[in-house]
């Protein structure tokens, strides 16, 4: 009787235990998700010949022979903000020295994945330069 | 006498807590002048346009490293001299908890500063504790956040977190061992004259800067990083240190081992600061 008492208290804790830890379950969810950022447009007034390159806080510019395109400048490594070297035409890290083509595709380093690319859209009608847009 | 016995007898904790005591006030000076939403500028207006502002920031830097190594003399001496023995394990290791609080009180303050060593610095952190498993984020939500809050979360723990639990780990250690200021009087005086010669570090960003150097404690880490996963080298390297440190208390053979292990560390880690600084 002794034994049957304490097994019910036992099996009674653990019930509890299971109800709060999925009770808890859907407030770490809530608590742990973070919310995308919105789309950000930064303009660049300023018109790039061909070859050359515009850097800003955020992202590359790069202006090729028939488009623009834009690469972050965020190291996929621990995210130490790239530079661009002129005399290799690659974006080195300088915290770490992990080196990405102008692309953002990853060539060396300690860094495993490629940089994000950002759309970068020509300015048309009066407006000079370009607007990117910046995501996540 | 021999020479490590004549080091080990000078008084570095002391030492290192008037350096304490220098770096409080000049660091609650600073604050009155600080803006974490700019801290570039912030500390540029300090170097710059604030009168004497240049001043306090290199006191409050140079006594800060000087706290800094004065305490890691201190730790070491008190285990050569075997005076740690005096202490239980659990104050030994309260004691033992001040050192990565201290580093972290240090290292907030590169944050601070804003420029290209103390914004990548801040990233870096905050992505290295990214990578500890399932408690990662919370301790970035509360040591740096970074990214989603830039320095103001780095900026309180600086200024209040940090030195609290440095405190409250210190108290009881501080209730039974006080320094005079009155004795130290040469020691302000260096300390005074080091800040009105020397300006206080400062790196703008550079558009083709090629390489950053990470604070000087951390350049051994900064190289680990560029070799092995974040997780091994900028998290699990350093703390198994603290943890041998701690480790030293125990009884034979254990002592023993940890010591051993604690100096092939820095062996190592002095190493990896050396390539670093070559670079």
């Amino acid at each position: 009787m002794k034994e049957r008492r304490s097994f019910l208290e036992n099996s009674w804790f653990w019930v509890k235990l299971f109800a709060t830890a999925v009770l808890c379950y859907p407030l770490f969810r809530f608590l742990h998700y973070r919310i995308p950022q919105k789309p950000r447009l930064v303009k660049v007034n300023q018109q790039l010949l061909e070859g050359e390159v515009y850097l800003a806080p955020d992202f590359v510019l790069f202006q090729g022979e028939t488009h623009a395109w834009a690469v972050s400048r965020s190291c996929t490594h621990l995210g130490c903000r790239l530079n661009y070297n002129e005399e290799e035409h690659l974006l080195i890290c300088p915290c770490h020295m992990s080196k990405f083509t102008t692309e953002g595709k990853r060539i060396a380093g300690p860094a495993e994945k490629d940089l994000s690319g950002f759309k970068a859209e020509k300015m048309t009608g009066d407006g000079k330069g370009y607007i990117v847009t910046l995501i996540g | 006498m021999n020479i490590a016995a004549r080091i080990t007898d000078i008084k570095w904790g002391e030492k290192s807590l008037i350096s304490l005591y220098i770096s409080v006030v000049s660091g609650v000076v600073i604050a009155l002048q600080y803006d974490p939403r700019h801290p570039f500028y912030s500390t540029v207006s300090l170097d710059m346009l604030i009168p004497f502002g240049s001043f306090w920031r290199s006191l409050h830097f140079y006594s800060s490293q000087l706290f800094f190594l004065f305490s890691a003399v201190h730790l070491w001496a008190v285990i050569y001299n075997g005076a740690y023995l005096r202490l239980s394990m659990p104050k030994w290791l309260f004691l033992v908890g001040t050192f990565p609080a201290s580093i972290l009180l240090l290292f907030t303050g590169y944050v601070l500063r804003g420029d290209t060593t103390g914004e990548s610095a801040g990233i870096i952190a905050e992505q290295l504790c990214l990578t500890i498993p399932y408690v990662g984020e919370l301790f970035n939500s509360v040591l740096f956040a970074v990214s989603e809050e830039g320095v103001k979360r780095v900026y309180a723990n600086h200024l209040i977190g940090l030195g609290v639990i440095w405190g409250v780990l210190a108290w009881d250690h501080l209730r039974r061992f006080r320094a005079n200021i009155v004795n130290y009087g040469f020691l302000i005086v260096v300390t005074l004259s080091i800040a009105l010669l020397w300006d206080a570090p400062m790196e703008p960003m550079q558009p083709g800067m090629s390489h950053i150097s990470g604070p000087w404690f951390f350049l051994g880490v900064q190289e680990f990083l560029r070799y092995i996963h974040p997780l091994w080298s900028g998290v699990v390297f350093p703390v198994v240190f603290v943890i041998a440190v701690a480790v030293i208390r125990l009884e034979e053979p254990w002592r023993k081992r940890a010591v051993l292990f604690s100096i092939a560390w820095l062996c190592i880690y002095l190493v990896a600061t050396i390539i670093a600084l070559l670079r």
